[in-house]
């Protein structure tokens, strides 16, 4: 999987893993991939729901053992 | 994902820090999620809009607003002020109550931002009246 861009929100909590993920997604074209890492414990939900609300496709979240979210997201 | 652009509504009545900060970040969150967020800041919610002015927590815990907002820095949580400029940025639509503006003596230029709109509970109401979510903080 080509990563296009990776944003690290870890330390950040809710709201601003999604806001931040929502304005960088608008620096990417149509297709690329953005990987977005959180250690916030609402982003295994938030990342779902934002991409089902905004059109996104969600490729993959994947949480490490440390606790870590990784979230691919398909720019639409 | 929807084809239309859903509606949120809100309105701030108060304006102590834990309802200044609600309000801020189901905005945020809801222009995030592609929303077309509008927030109506009536009574004293209007505080909120003004510049410079800083929500304290209520009542007995009101002396503890320190303590709280250097605990919410530590937790990485964006300041009011922060969360008030990410509205804009996002493309929150701010409205001020015309009645309240007039009632506490607050004019167009205290408030923070040039792009806020001064608007009766008709306009407002009417904005609620077709959104998906109407919220009263």
């Amino acid at each position: 999987m080509e990563v296009a861009k990776t944003l690290d929100t870890r330390g950040m909590l809710c709201p601003m893993p999604i806001i931040k993920t929502k304005k960088v997604i608008q620096e990417l074209q149509p297709g690329e991939i953005l990987e977005v890492i959180a250690d916030d414990p609402g982003a295994k939900e938030d990342f779902p729901a934002w991409c089902e609300q905004t059109g996104n496709e969600l490729l993959k979240l994947e949480e490490k053992e440390n606790g870590d979210i990784y979230v691919y997201i398909k720019k639409r | 994902m929807a084809e239309e652009r859903k509606k949120i509504a809100i309105v701030v009545s108060e304006s102590s820090l834990d309802k200044a900060m609600m309000p801020m970040i189901l905005a945020t969150t809801g222009a995030a999620l592609d929303a077309e967020v509008h927030v109506f800041f009536t009574f004293w919610g209007m505080n909120l809009l003004k510049k410079d002015y800083k929500p304290k927590l209520k009542g007995m815990m009101k002396p503890f607003t320190g303590m709280m907002i250097s605990k919410m820095k530590k937790h990485n949580i964006p300041t009011f002020e922060e969360l008030r400029q990410q509205c804009k940025e996002l493309g929150v639509k701010i409205y001020a109550c015309s009645t309240t503006m007039d009632l506490m003596d607050i004019k167009k230029e205290d408030l923070f931002d040039k792009s806020i709109e001064v608007v009766g509970a008709a306009k407002f109401l009417q904005i609620a009246l077709d959104a998906d979510v109407t919220l009263f903080i």
